[in-house]
């Protein structure tokens, strides 16, 4: 065991810090109140993530054949926490990073794979994630957008809610029912955002703006070829893609940097002398700190090519401890953060708030850890 | 960064569980509110056990995987002391090491009897004398603590000066208190899963009402974090490291402690039920080097100044 990072890995570290420096611009800490899904910062990222890809540091964890660096998963946490502490300027387009790619590589025919992936490893490509209905949150397997096979196209009807992104995406990774099989009958279609009968309507939030949807599909037509996997293999699909997204977003890193932010001001304005703010500011690093070594665990696990289990439940359950504490932190102590006092603050707050809920309820990988990480008899259903 | 067990110390915990095979099982014991041995204590001794710290091939990481492993044990051992912070001081210092703050005399001191060797941190740094039968006063029969504990009734005049600063020997104290602590509470918290896996009420198992589930969810978070957190402090041999892993530790210990009872029910209130042999060590441990405020106040002056 070992805690040091080696001095390839702190320059990797290094490389890209600097080049964030020098190319987001001077006001990028107010520009970034702009949530990863607003148009501001969504048309920002295109051109930003273009030039990550053409410095190779958009994909350094891929495979070399499809423009990746080969790098491994340490690189990959070191960059999706460098991004993540600098508000994610690649806004979206981080899903490619961490699921999208990985799934498309996995379960992609080849058509897709030549389709979609260079357009993703160029940087251009945004997707949303068409998972969560009305009635489907927590539940999801209860889903019931229909997706109806006529000839060798598809007829979808139907809703989704709090979808990130579709606003601007340019495909929906669409979770959609062919049969009344629970979770075997939910199959995943790649559905062009222009396609006639989409509808997106946006939900102001308190997140930021232009982040949460509702989607409605009238009688869309999605052509076979668009299918992603076989009928019914969505349940496992989606499996594999949120073990790598459940991990994927380094949430204890921003909150870690929040809360060294806010001691500095508060050192500034000599509010940092008491014992109770400073054990408090403590407690906070404490759970930050727990949540990332138990990340870092999982990453090990993937270094190790061990298949990632229900651990990540836990690793994430402790990353939304951890943001829980620094979000309260900084309002007791800084309330002037979210009123106007401090643009990065407000931004990791806008991002922190979301913790407990996005890819999955904290109360779910409450489930996951008793079920399948304490092995507890599980509840009656 | 590289988070997985070296062969040694695989094979080094491997041993430790061959070895403490026949000290896992415990005896619906007597009375007794603690367990000790002093075989398996001379059994881990004798395999050079509590020595690694010191050797570089193994080192304080190694020695803290051994602490936390002996922790899971029914059986109270001084081996957190001995192990990661007595090679700072002086290898051959006679055991059980007892660590003491100075002006705290009031307080129970763990393993501490005549012939211990007794550690004094305090504002005139860091020193340590041989308790005698004189300086040593029992605690009675009715401590509620699963360890040997008993009271120093002073330090002497002669004590010798060591040359480890009282920072030092209490960041070393810390990584101790948390990697034990680690291996406590992981202990405490798969008593209590078997038990309420089996314990059936309203038909079921206890454990599969969400109440229980969700609470015992984020106690192994806790538990998972107390035990990393621990590893990267004796790994890194950080100041900021060492505190936030004992406050960690401490706020884990208070946060699950009386749940787990609880969840017992009246088992959970008896001497019968193992329990309260690890939740009980997890109280004193709560109470050290000033508990949870003191260390996060500690971490507070060393990540931020």
């Amino acid at each position: 065991m070992n805690f040091e990072w080696t001095d390839e890995q702190q320059a990797f570290r290094g490389k890209i810090e600097a080049f964030l420096e020098n190319t987001l611009p001077d006001d990028w800490e107010e520009f970034s109140k702009h949530g990863p899904a607003s148009p501001a910062l969504t048309e920002f990222a295109r051109g930003f993530c273009r030039q990550l890809a053409e410095n190779g540091m958009l994909f350094p964890h891929w495979p070399k054949e499809i423009g990746g660096e080969g790098l491994g998963p340490w690189e990959q946490q070191i960059l999706a926490e460098v991004m993540w502490q600098w508000g994610e300027p690649r806004g979206g387009q981080y899903m490619n990073v961490n699921w999208i790619g990985p799934t498309m590589l996995k379960y992609g025919t080849e058509g897709q794979k030549a389709k979609y992936l260079p357009q993703i490893s160029s940087g251009e490509m945004l997707w949303c994630q068409g998972f969560s209905e009305p009635n489907s949150g927590s539940d999801l397997a209860s889903l019931r957008t229909r997706a109806q096979l006529e000839g060798d196209v598809y007829r979808v009807n139907g809703q989704k809610i709090w979808t990130s992104y579709a606003g601007l995406a340019d495909t929906c990774f669409l979770l959609t029912r062919t049969s009344d099989d629970r979770k075997k009958g939910i199959t995943i279609l790649l559905v062009p955002m222009d396609t006639p009968g989409i509808t997106v309507r946006q939900i102001p939030s308190l997140i930021g703006e232009g982040d949460i949807h509702e989607v409605f599909f009238d009688d869309v037509m999605v052509p076979v070829g668009q299918r992603f996997g076989e009928e019914g293999q969505a349940w496992e699909i989606i499996g594999y893609s949120l073990t790598n997204e459940r991990l994927g977003i380094p949430r204890y890193h921003l909150a870690r940097a929040a809360l060294d932010r806010a001691v500095g001001m508060l050192k500034d304005a000599g509010d940092f002398t008491g014992d109770i703010v400073r054990a408090e500011a403590a407690r906070c690093a404490a759970l930050c700190e727990a949540a990332r070594t138990s990340i870092y665990a999982i990453v090990q696990k993937r270094v190790d090519g061990q298949t990632v289990g229900p651990e990540s439940s836990s690793a994430r359950f402790a990353t939304v401890m951890s943001e829980r504490a620094v979000c309260e932190f900084i309002v007791e102590y800084l309330p002037e953060a979210l009123a106007g006092g401090s643009a990065f603050l407000q931004m990791h707050h806008q991002r922190g708030i979301v913790a407990g809920i996005a890819s999955g309820a904290a109360e779910i990988q409450l489930n996951i850890i008793a079920s399948d990480v304490l092995q507890l008899p599980r509840e009656p259903r | 960064m590289l988070l997985t067990l070296s062969e040694d110390q695989t094979q080094i915990l491997d041993f430790i569980d061959s070895l403490t095979r026949p000290y896992v099982g415990v005896p619906m014991h007597d009375t007794s509110f603690a367990l000790t041995s002093d075989e398996l204590d001379r059994e881990l001794v004798e395999g050079g056990f509590l020595d690694v710290a010191g050797m570089p091939e193994l080192g304080p990481v190694t020695a803290a995987l051994i602490v936390e492993k002996l922790a899971r044990l029914p059986f109270a051992i001084e081996s957190a002391a001995s192990a990661l912070v007595r090679p700072l001081l002086d290898p051959e210092l006679p055991r059980p090491i007892c660590l003491v703050e100075e002006g705290q005399l009031r307080k129970p001191v763990r393993f501490l009897k005549a012939g211990a060797t007794v550690v004094v941190v305090g504002a005139t740094g860091v020193r340590s004398f041989t308790a005698s039968e004189a300086q040593v006063r029992d605690a009675g029969d009715e401590v509620l603590y699963a360890y040997p504990v008993a009271y120093l009734n002073e330090v002497p005049a002669d004590t010798r000066l060591h040359e480890l600063s009282a920072d030092e020997l209490r960041r070393a104290w810390r990584v101790a208190l948390a990697a034990e602590a680690a291996g406590l509470l992981a202990a405490a918290l798969q008593s209590v899963t078997t038990y309420v896996s089996e314990r059936k009420q309203f038909g079921r198992p206890i454990a599969a009402f969400q109440a229980l589930r969700h609470r015992l969810a984020e106690a192994q978070v806790l538990t998972n974090g107390a035990y990393w957190l621990a590893m990267r402090a004796a790994g890194t041999g950080d100041a900021g490291d060492a505190a936030l892993a004992a406050l960690h530790a401490q706020e884990a210990a208070k946060r699950v402690g009386y749940d787990y009872h609880q969840f017992l029910g009246a088992m959970g209130m008896t001497l019968e039920h193992p329990l309260h042999l690890w939740t009980y060590r997890l109280k004193l441990l709560t109470a050290e080097l000033g508990g949870r405020g003191a260390q996060a106040v500690a971490a507070a002056d060393a990540i931020w100044g």
